[in-house]
């Protein structure tokens, strides 16, 4: 009876749930580029031509890279709170290994089959409809993998009935208007999911970058704005793989991460508060640079997290140190708050799941108190 | 099933003579275009009984299958479909024939590329259930392939995934469920998918028997406890896969063995088994009372109505039991116990291969018409967890959209890959073939309202009546 009621409160309120966006940085981002601590003498030591010098302050301790200045606003009004020496257990340093544990957040025993959010959607009480989670791309990611009612769109265009002439639509919507059964109400969901589509579909507001990154960010706000029952959203923003000559590239992705998140945070406007962004890598990168003004595949790096749930304004760290007896292996920043407690803390505090436990099955999260 | 790689080649050459897709849709199209001149349409104002029995005995009636049941009769037809190596399936063999992969070992298998493979059982899998004539093992293929889930996606099961279609599910779906459980529980995609290879008598490790006795056998309240989970996790310690020479295939370690002594359930299983413990745990669970009525309530809720009576699955679970899970004598048992007044709700498969079937259309199984199963969350052999795709039908309410956008490219003409062979009658005359009863008042004032025999067609298709069976 649990999935009527909740099918009954989404059509009479028309969704009061906090839905939850996740970025990923493909490729391993540099946290320590991205938020510089700037009392480690070390790290100027390490990177004698990629340290970054000119920082925006943000605790005493860490200063963001200047490309990221759209998010200093975002953290002076302590909306965005930054996790760092962030990162996961797996110690492979191959992307393909660490992006999928990350999206899976479990090794696939028992309950951990499939990504973390299709989990989330699974064991959170209520029912799911047509676009209850998306993805703005080809292809579903890893981490909604078996997530009910989950959808790869290119854009919300794509959720309509191109080929459907009013009368057809007219016709088929008094049809499963006179169903009383569970299908025909979800039917009568779905009309309704089209006509608050439909008038999404005029309002595409600007502001975001003019990249595939900020025209996603742009259809995800444009979806949790119509209230059309979007819980969970993925976005990517790749290219974070930055072996040569990281300052041509580092600057730009930086200032498009930025960008596109203070318009989207702009764009939701009042929404915002029942939204939260985690921004996470699959690894950080060596804390020295190497011969080709690059750097290589690290460990730990750099979250973020904003929305109305997030107690902002703060750098949570269980700082490890540069100087060599901290660093791990070759020469990384280590991993001092897994990935798992904060998204843990994301669905349980922000998104009401209580089976956060089954979600993150097998691992114990601790609570770093990044929610409100 | 030991065919060189070489004559499938050879055979495939051959077949491709004269182009191989022009061939396979010629075939696909006589294999629909069995279109009979004239064929009964249900007339009653409530779904036809035989109507209903052919829904629930198939993917959906095909023209002319009420007639074909009809001129048999029921029990014999379904005797028939019971045993579906005594019915001609040649041009559908044919059909799914030309995809090499389908024929490997698990061993052979790891050679080809993962996409090749996956596809290659994705499209097999929707064109026997779409073309075969043994409708019935299709229908149960897709049963066992829920109860004993393995999703393509963990380690190497994308490939070992082919093999066990063949070697567990289509060789037992109508076999004994002991042999059934045993080929699972030995096939490399299950020791992959489920850990079993990593079962060790130092570290044991317990997913794959507690699914066992959670899923496949005795069922959440079938009375085991964690002590019994650990127990028939000792008992199935040393089962691994060759990882060198000869991978993909299975062997047992007696030095990785617990062999003590062991107590599953209640019964002793003396130290010193080896690799016997697994037939003595096998026979335990099998047998246990619980499986019998965890099996013939999954049967029951399949087949038969979402909520089956107590009645009903102990009636289905003593035929079980009293056959010693002969699994063609309990699917009998449950499928003559069918009744109006219980429809179910198709879940996006059903919903797609029945209407392929209804409209006689010819397809190739090409990503065209998956990709609609993808968007709506049914990809064959891409679900998670081990309980397999869900069957009650919340789950499913959230697809409508895409089963309308389905409805109007195939009624229209827009897919490529799904032709209808059927002509277009009066929509009445379509919405009772394809429904299974006449339209009522409001039906048929939406069907004239539709604007042309194609939209009347896509509101048959997109309409709630279909969506039920």
């Amino acid at each position: 009876m649990n999935s009527r009621r909740g099918f009954l409160r989404s059509l009479l309120f028309g969704g009061s749930e906090t839905s939850v966006v996740t970025v990923f940085l493909r490729g391993g981002a540099d946290g320590l580029n991205l938020v510089v601590p700037t009392f480690e003498k070390d790290y100027y030591r390490l990177r004698p031509t990629l340290a970054v010098r000119k920082t925006l302050e943000l605790d005493g301790r860490f200063g963001l890279h200047p490309a990221l200045e759209p998010l200093h606003g975002l953290y002076k009004d302590a909306r965005l709170a930054i996790i760092h020496a962030a990162g996961s257990d797996d110690d492979t340093r191959s992307h393909f290994e660490a992006q999928d544990l990350m999206e899976r957040a479990g090794r696939p025993e028992r309950g951990a089959a499939g990504g973390w959010l299709a989990r989330h959607l699974r064991t959170k009480p209520g029912s799911r409809g047509a676009i209850s989670a998306v993805s703005i791309g080809p292809t579903l990611p890893e981490s909604l993998r078996g997530a009910p009612g989950a959808c790869a769109l290119l854009s919300i265009e794509q959720v309509a009935l191109p080929e459907a002439s009013p009368a057809f639509t007219k016709a088929l919507e008094v049809l499963y208007a006179a169903d009383g059964s569970g299908p025909g109400k979800a039917g009568q969901a779905t009309f309704r999911l089209l006509e608050r589509i439909n008038r999404a579909k005029a309002a595409a507001a600007e502001g975001y970058p003019d990249s595939s990154f900020g025209h996603s960010l742009r259809e995800v706000a444009r979806l949790l704005k119509a209230e059309a029952g979007l819980e969970a959203a993925c976005l990517d923003l790749q290219g974070w793989d930055t072996h040569f000559g990281q300052a041509a590239s580092f600057e730009g992705l930086a200032r498009e991460l930025a960008g596109g998140l203070a318009a989207f945070t702009k764009d939701l406007g009042s929404r915002m508060e029942r939204t939260v962004v985690v921004v996470m890598t699959e690894f950080g990168r060596r804390s020295y640079e190497n011969a080709t003004f690059g750097t290589d595949h690290g460990r730990g790096s750099v979250m973020f997290a904003v929305g109305g749930p997030v107690r902002g304004g703060r750098v949570i760290t269980e700082w490890p140190g540069l100087g060599e007896d901290f660093l791990e292996g070759p020469g990384d920043l280590a991993v001092t708050i897994d990935y798992r407690d904060v998204l843990a803390e994301i669905v349980e505090k922000a998104l009401g799941n209580p089976r956060a436990a089954d979600v993150f099955a097998g691992y114990r999260p601790a609570f770093r108190g990044l929610t409100a | 099933m030991n065919l060189s790689r070489r004559t499938f080649v050879a055979g495939a050459a051959a077949a491709s003579l004269g182009g191989c897709d022009s061939l396979y849709s010629s075939l696909s199209r006589k294999l629909a275009g069995g279109i009979p001149e004239k064929f009964s349409r249900p007339e009653g104002s409530a779904i036809d009984p035989d109507f209903l029995f052919l829904q629930r005995s198939s993917f959906g009636p095909a023209p002319g299958d009420l007639d074909r049941l009809r001129a048999r009769g029921r029990e014999a037809y379904l005797d028939e479909q019971l045993h579906p190596e005594r019915i001609d399936d040649a041009p559908c063999a044919l059909l799914v024939r030309r995809f090499e992969s389908l024929h490997l070992s698990p061993g052979n298998l790891l050679e080809f590329r993962r996409e090749v493979v996956e596809d290659e059982l994705a499209r097999a899998t929707l064109l026997r259930a779409v073309f075969s004539r043994r409708q019935l093992f299709e229908v149960l293929v897709s049963f066992w392939t829920d109860h004993l889930n393995i999703f393509q996606g963990k380690g190497d099961c994308a490939w070992f995934k082919t093999a066990e279609d063949r070697d567990v599910i289509r060789r037992h779906a109508l076999g004994k469920f002991r042999d059934l459980v045993r080929a699972s529980a030995l096939s490399p995609a299950m020791l992959v998918y489920l850990d079993g290879r990593q079962n060790h008598k130092e570290r044991p490790n317990e997913n794959y028997a507690r699914e066992l006795l959670e899923l496949h056998t005795l069922g959440v309240h079938g009375g085991y406890t964690q002590k019994d989970v650990m127990e028939t996790a000792r008992a199935l310690t040393g089962w691994d896969l060759k990882h060198k020479w000869g991978r993909g295939t299975v062997e047992f370690h007696a030095d990785r063995h617990d062999d003590g002594e062991k107590t599953v359930l209640g019964t002793r299983l003396p130290a010193g088994g080896g690799a016997e413990d697994l037939e003595r745990l096998l026979d335990i669970v099998c047998r246990h009372p619980s499986t019998a009525a965890h099996v013939s309530a999954k049967l029951c809720r399949r087949f038969v109505r979402d909520d089956p009576s107590p009645e009903l699955v102990r009636r289905v679970a003593a035929k079980f039991t009293e056959t010693d899970g002969d699994l063609r004598e309990t699917v009998r048992e449950t499928l003559r116990a069918l009744e109006p007044g219980a429809p179910r709700f198709k879940r996006p498969f059903r919903f797609v291969v029945s209407a392929l079937r209804g409209l006689a259309a010819t397809t190739q199984g090409k990503r065209e018409v998956r990709q609609y199963l993808e968007r709506m969350g049914e990809a064959s052999f891409q679900y998670p967890t081990p309980d397999g795709y869900p069957d009650e039908p919340e789950p499913w309410h959230g697809t409508l959209l895409w089963r309308w956008n389905f409805a109007l490219a195939m009624a229209k003409g827009k897919l490529e890959d799904a032709r209808i062979g059927l002509p277009l009658d009066a929509p009445e005359s379509l919405f009772a073939h394809l429904v299974g009863r006449r339209p009522d008042e409001g039906e048929r004032e939406a069907l004239s309202e539709a604007g042309g025999p194609e939209q009347a067609l896509a509101m048959v298709l997109a309409g709630p009546a279909f969506q039920w069976y």
